[in-house]
């Protein structure tokens, strides 16, 4: 079946994508606020302003970030041609740097794809420590959004309404369903495949499989405290959670007994 | 009968894409492929910001979005243009080499472009980010230009 081509707006193309590619997609037939496109690529990458990115990268208040992924993801624009803009414009300095390195994630997990092909999407490696919750699927109130958690739950609605996530959040998100609620990798990566504008095989379930530690010497596992610090205290300060029975509220240390029932230094293999 | 196609794929979704640049004239085609969207059930918005990219990646050039099985899509496309030979950009997905593969068995020539290297790689990557990062930070950082033209600062959001 051909699809048309002749429609000039947008929503005249939504209303329009949205029968033509009936029981193709799960959802509301609303579009990101994020463009596809070359056009749209290159006015990202004009705005994006590289300086502070490896102070405020993490920062999902801030936002140091490009969002230029989804771009990247679809060949809109080729790791080379984003490396050698950025550089050109803005000289090697520690931000370029960072930046570059960031750009090299992406063609290190491509790499591994091509190497591994459907093997990605199961365990690369034993596990090496896991959560001693009990195992269990993803939970209707993580596919909502309601889990009551403000971090986790804004996270989740920017990720359904837009396609995208922060980076920091993503690994918030991750190690939360993981480490916290039981829930295999495999359950979370597809979901957030299902959203991604950026979704990408290779980048999704390798970056799980990082969180998990089935490809990576540890688990990744966050607290409140780091979630305030690079949220701004934001989330936080809008948690029903903040006076009490925040999951995430503790030291490492204690997170680590509680969860995988190690030290920390077990956990991060020091020990 | 020996005219041209290019079959375009979400890997490489542009009008700068290395198989539509190197045939400027041929016409192109992108294909929602039907079977593996219905199984994966992905959100609305990314199907449609795949068929924005694709309408850029078209535009300008006989072009076609279509929905269907993609082998057979790119078959009927390349007969109806006379065209025996089919140009793509490489991808490392399996099914990318699956689709080749049964295009070629079908009779038709395909011609695989490769994307623009990053950094230049053989064999088989370290198990660990870092030990790749080390091997490639110096090539990774070097420019080989100095980038695409941007739009002026008044057309950016």
């Amino acid at each position: 079946m051909q699809l048309r081509t002749d429609l000039t707006t947008r929503a005249e193309q939504v209303a329009y994508v949205a029968g033509a590619l009936a029981g193709l997609y799960s959802g509301p037939a609303t579009p990101s606020p994020i463009r596809g496109g070359r056009r749209a690529a290159l006015r990202r990458l004009r705005a994006f302003d590289v300086r502070g990115y490896a102070r405020t990268r993490n920062d999902v208040a801030k936002r140091g970030v490009s969002a230029l992924s989804p771009y990247i993801r679809h060949g809109v624009l080729a790791l080379s041609e984003v490396r050698d803009s950025i550089l050109s414009r803005f000289g090697y300095t520690p931000d370029t740097e960072k930046f570059v390195n960031e750009l090299a994630w992406r063609a290190f997990w491509q790499l591994v794809y091509a190497q591994l092909g459907d093997r990605i999407h199961h365990d690369l490696e034993p596990a090496k420590h896991r959560s001693r919750v009990p195992r269990r699927r993803l939970p209707p109130e993580v596919e909502t959004a309601t889990t009551g958690l403000t971090c986790i739950d804004e996270s989740l609605r920017e990720l359904y309404a837009t396609g995208y996530m922060h980076n920091h959040a993503r690994m918030w998100v991750a190690a939360y369903l993981q480490h916290w609620l039981g829930v295999d990798w495999r359950e979370g990566a597809d979901l957030f495949y299902r959203h991604l504008l950026d979704g990408d095989p290779a980048s999704n379930s390798l970056s799980w499989q990082w969180v998990g530690s089935t490809f990576s010497h540890k688990p990744y596992i966050f607290n409140r405290q780091n979630v305030e610090r690079f949220s701004n205290g934001e989330f936080c300060m809008r948690c029903p959670l903040a006076a009490g029975g925040c999951p995430f509220d503790d030291s490492y240390e204690n997170l680590a007994q509680r969860l995988f029932g190690v030290s920390l230094a077990e956990l991060e293999g020091r020990r | 009968m020996n005219g041209a196609v290019v079959w375009l794929h979400g890997d490489s979704l542009t009008p700068t894409d290395p198989a539509l640049l190197a045939n400027p004239a041929a016409p192109a085609v992108f294909v929602f492929d039907e079977p593996f969207l219905a199984a994966a059930q992905l959100s609305f918005k990314r199907l449609f910001f795949l068929y924005e990219c694709a309408l850029e990646a078209i535009a300008g050039r006989e072009g076609s979005i279509r929905r269907g099985v993609v082998v057979d899509e790119v078959r009927a496309f390349a007969a109806e243009h006379q065209a025996t030979e089919v140009h793509v950009t490489a991808s490392v997905a399996p099914r990318f080499r699956q689709y080749v593969a049964e295009l070629r068995n079908a009779g038709l020539q395909i011609v695989i472009h490769e994307l623009p290297p990053f950094v230049l790689w053989r064999g088989a990557p370290p198990r660990r980010f870092s030990a790749f990062w080390r091997q490639v930070a110096d090539q990774a950082l070097r420019p080989t230009g100095s980038g695409p033209e941007l739009p002026a600062e008044q057309d950016v959001e």
